[in-house]
């Protein structure tokens, strides 16, 4: 059936500017070979100002569809229908092919660009047209990182009885919310919120907890993966250790906790917190001496139960079988030495937010009281309870490395609110002490989060809009410098204690995982969606969900709710019996023949 | 007071070297970055918005350009790339062209080939006024070449025929920037129905004139290397040398007679030519490399008066080499080429354009202050 040649396709505008984009002159070439296609505009070609103009155009070529092709078509259609409807055809033959909105972010997904447009040209669904086979699945799932939202996905399917192995790459669960002392807009105690969902999924019959392991590689089809994973020494047995802690008592190597964020020491031997799900001891092999050159030992000798320690244990890999992967590595906060300006890593009294996290944290190294940080004899920055001192003023300073185009570009979302959190706390701690906000804009974002800034704001923070400059030091003091962008003055503030609200970044494992798991990424390292709006939780590969952070950045409810989401996609396809393949399983050609095969269908109609 | 948006201002600005300032989000990084800004006088973010906004009575009465010696910090660390320096500079040009009564500096500042015609026009003419004059009365070229073959420079032009024509261009330049001057005084305190000036404020702050004249004390600030501070005011004091002994003392330094080598008239030009010289390449090695914030982005103007201001120089070493070497011919003929270039760059650049600086940038830091002190005043009694 050949078709008369009336559709024309519009690039829009919002491709250009930007890295590693379409390949925009090879879509237009394969645009222009599809049937019915009369003609391909790119912004150059037209002014999309005036609709009247526009109509005149599309009405002297009597072209009677039209196309809109780009990362957000949906930006320029209301003039393409009007300029439709002026010329008597009907508006709803303007049709977009969103190349964002199916995850098509870099020119490796070309296929996928094309595809989308010829189901457009087929004016089909992408979805209906790229439909994969289904396949058998097996009803196990692997869950890739212990935060919150790998913790919330694993008990979601394991209430279901299905078998669920939870991989976390550290020697406990919990991730960063752990860390965290309350939780914003509630002030909810953060901790209350989460161990006891730790030791759930410690306890639960249907998860096996596999701390301490990294997934090496991942192989087969949708349904039926097999896993490596790569089971780290721990160097200690975890069925027979009772958790007394004598070894890390008598242990003589000391190291920064990544726990309390290197503000405090624990030993070589040691456990990550107490709340630490396993309970279990273990050995840290990159400082204990014994691993590094065979001598002490102290803690098999001080051990009472025999044979727990073994320090010569080697690492191994396991093998298992899956059905569905939940990928939910998370985030590293931003490093704030980066940025020179602000003084982070030369004056000890500029702390990051995670920092301050676990300083003004009960549990913390210093039980919870603001102390000054000090240099051990080995050179260490950290917090002792002796310290302990009220500092008059504290400056948080926001947007650490977030939307900055020096840095990252985005913004992180979450600093704002735990922001506000952080001076609510300090202000509880320090009544008397003045506590300064300085931002760029407030993004309160969410259900209680306005309400949360007008608390803050009505307990006495100032909260000044103006994006500090830099943090200097003078005598004793540290010299925050801003523009009042409100007050139209420059502010040089005094203070004893400057803490910056660091951003948030995808993992260092981030494009590994991304690799062996056939997930895309997007510019800026966060693991793509299939579907920016209506699927935002699986991704290209068949039966691998992303949840939490790792998908962008977001807040604790929302890594939540995104979480259960993850879960459900999963237990569809268990439920079933069936899950779909790949997407990427599926070629351009056979989207092409089904678009074809779809609109005679819709013809006969 | 209610101000007018002018939606065209952005397509004006665009053509004095706006980059594009839709980037801003008025974080205020650049003000708090700033080593030079201060209460009362906060840039260049405030300049920015009024330039988004398009409202052209605040952007022509703002002063803070002026105040601005482009150290490029905030273009370094500003998160959204938005170039507030360059934004400065380029408004820096703008001003210009809103002093300029006669409408010559727009014409300048937005026609390459505006300016380039007005080049060569003005050589043209300085080219048919020096024929004409050297030949009057009696054009006879044969009494211009001395006993011993060597130029005799005061025959052919005489240094008071030079020192008319010099004191006439001065005259006409100077009428022209003066009252360009009392315009941006009027655009920057007088317009401003609610400040109140007083005879006795003015006259407080003068000193502030001669002594940013001369040391561009500001401009130190600016870098802590002060290396380019360094430079540019060598290149301005030796400017200064010259000029003086140029304008004022022709007869010293247009002799017939080659003086020895240690003669003021010679090293004293010998030292300020080298001043001019490392000041031109230095400028021009930093706009072909681009090393610095402000030396990113050049616009053609900033080009023209590099390059007059080499040539200049470049014909002015000629023409003495060739004086004292004893080759009358080329003397002479390079003589006309160096007014050509000079006069052509004077009038250009001094009243409208790049040049204009000597004299906005003593004033502005003087009508700023007056502008802050008698807000500050009013401040205090209301």
């Amino acid at each position: 059936m050949e078709e008369k040649k009336s559709t024309v396709i519009y690039f829009c505008d919002t491709l250009n500017g930007k890295t590693d984009v379409i390949n925009i002159p090879e879509v237009k070439a394969y645009a222009e070979k599809l049937n019915g296609v009369a003609k391909v505009w790119l912004p150059a070609d037209v002014s999309l100002n005036d609709p009247v103009q526009l109509s005149g155009k599309i009405k002297e070529k009597i072209y009677k569809k039209v196309i809109i092709a780009g990362n957000t078509p949906g930006m320029v259609k209301s003039v393409f229908s009007k300029a439709m409807v002026l010329d008597g055809n009907k508006p709803e033959d303007v049709f977009l092919a969103s190349f964002y909105e199916n995850g098509i972010y870099r020119n490796s997904d070309i296929e996928r660009a094309k595809a989308v447009l010829s189901c457009a040209v087929y004016g089909i669904n992408f979805e209906n047209a790229a439909n994969p086979e289904e396949l058998p699945v097996n009803n196990d799932t692997l869950v890739i990182g212990g935060g919150i939202a790998g913790i919330q996905a694993s008990l979601e399917i394991a209430a279901s009885k299905n078998k669920v192995f939870l991989v976390e790459k550290t020697g406990t669960i919990g991730g960063h919310m752990a860390m965290f002392d309350k939780t914003f807009p509630t002030l909810d105690c953060a901790a209350c919120i989460l161990t006891p969902k730790m030791v759930e999924v410690g306890q639960h019959p249907h998860i096996k907890l596999m701390t301490y392991c990294e997934v090496q590689d991942v192989k087969g089809v949708p349904g039926n993966y097999t896993v490596k994973i790569l089971k780290k020494a721990r160097r200690m047995n975890l069925s027979t250790c009772i958790g007394c802690g004598i070894c890390a008592e008598k242990c003589p190597v000391k190291t920064p906790s990544q726990f309390d964020s290197g503000t405090t020491l624990r030993k070589a031997a040691y456990i990550p917190f107490p709340q630490a799900v396993p309970n279990k001891y273990m050995i840290d092999e990159s400082v204990c001496t014994y691993v590094a050159n065979g001598k002490c030992g102290i803690c098999v000798k001080v051990c009472p139960v025999p044979g727990c320690i073994n320090l010569d244990e080697k690492d191994e890999m396991v093998e298992i079988t899956v059905g569905n992967i939940i990928v939910a590595t998370g985030f590293k906060a931003f490093d704030a030495g980066k940025i020179e300006n602000f003084g982070y890593g030369k004056y000890p009294e500029v702390l990051t937010s995670l920092e301050l996290e676990r300083l003004i944290n009960a549990s913390g190294p210093t039980g919870g009281k603001i102390a000054k940080r000090t240099q051990d004899k080995k050179g260490n920055w950290v917090f002792n309870q002796e310290d302990a001192y009220t500092p008059k003023s504290v400056a948080v300073i926001h947007c650490i490395g977030s939307r900055d185009e020096n840095y990252r570009k985005y913004c992180s979302k979450v600093c704002c609110m735990y922001s506000l959190k952080l001076a609510h706390l300090l202000k509880e701690k320090l009544p008397n002490s003045e506590i300064y906000e300085y931002y760029i804009d407030m993004r309160a974002f969410g259900k209680g989060y306005e309400e949360f800034y007008n608390r803050i704001a009505h307990e006495g923070v100032n909260i000044i809009r103006g994006r500090t400059a830099k943090v200097e030091k003078s005598g004793n003091d540290l010299i925050v410098r801003s523009e009042d962008i409100e007050g139209q003055k420059i502010i040089e503030q005094k203070t004893d204690m400057v803490v910056l609200a660091v951003g948030l970044e995808p993992g260092e494992d981030a494009a590994k995982i991304a690799a062996m798991l056939g997930i895309n990424v997007d510019a800026d390292g966060w693991f793509n969606e299939l579907n920016y709006v209506s699927d935002p939780v699986n991704t290209f590969t068949g039966g691998v969900a992303i949840a939490g952070v790792c998908q962008g950045p977001k807040d604790i409810p929302d890594s939540v709710a995104q979480a259960s989401a993850a879960a459900s996609r999963v237990l569809q396809s268990i439920a079933k019996g069936k899950i779909k393949n790949s997407l990427k399983s599926i070629t351009l050609k056979e989207i092409e023949d089904r678009s074809v095969e779809l609109s005679k269908i819709m013809e006969v109609k | 007071m209610m101000q007018r948006v002018n939606p065209e201002l952005k397509q004006e600005l665009l053509k004095y070297g706006v980059k594009d300032w839709n980037e801003c989000f008025h974080c205020g990084n650049c003000t708090a970055i700033c080593p030079l800004t201060e209460n009362g006088s906060l840039f260049p973010r405030k300049a920015i918005r009024e330039a988004q906004m398009g409202i052209k009575y605040s952007l022509e009465s703002n002063v803070d350009p002026w105040m601005c010696y482009y150290c490029g910090d905030c273009s370094k660390t500003c998160p959204r790339d938005a170039n507030p320096g360059e934004l400065m500079m380029s408004l820096r040009r703008y001003l210009t062209s809103a002093y300029d009564w006669t409408g010559l500096s727009k014409l300048f500042y937005k026609s390459k080939a505006f300016e380039i015609l007005a080049i060569i026009g003005i050589a043209l003419v300085v080219m048919v006024l020096y024929l004409l004059f050297t030949f009057y009365p009696s054009g006879d070229a044969s009494q211009w070449i001395g006993a011993d073959g060597g130029a005799l420079i005061n025959k052919m032009a005489p240094w008071k025929r030079i020192h008319l024509g010099d004191w006439l261009l001065a005259g006409v330049l100077a009428f022209i920037l003066i009252t360009n001057i009392f315009n941006m005084w009027y655009k920057i305190i007088l317009r401003d129905k609610n400040l109140k000036v007083g005879l006795w404020d003015y006259f407080k702050a003068f000193m502030l004139l001669p002594v940013h004249f001369i040391t561009q004390r500001r401009f130190a600030k600016c870098d802590d290397s002060r290396s380019y501070w360094y430079i540019h005011l060598f290149l301005m004091l030796s400017y200064i040398v010259l000029f003086t002994m140029i304008v004022f003392f022709l007869e010293f330094f247009q002799t017939d007679t080659v003086h020895p080598i240690w003669h003021p008239q010679r090293s004293l030009g010998y030292i300020a030519t080298i001043g001019l010289f490392v000041g031109i390449i230095y400028f021009y090695f930093n706009r072909r490399k681009k090393n610095r914030e402000n030396s990113k982005f050049s616009h053609y103007t900033d080009w023209t008066f590099l390059v007059l201001l080499f040539l200049t120089t470049l014909t002015g070493i000629l023409l003495h080499f060739f004086r004292i070497s004893g080759m009358p011919q080329l003397t002479y003929i390079t003589y006309l080429v160096h007014l050509m270039v000079l006069v052509p760059m004077l009038t250009i650049e001094v009243p409208f354009s790049k040049w204009s600086h000597l004299a906005y940038r003593p004033f502005a830091i003087y009508f700023s202050k007056i502008k802050i002190a008698a807000r500050a005043k009013q401040n205090k009694i209301s």
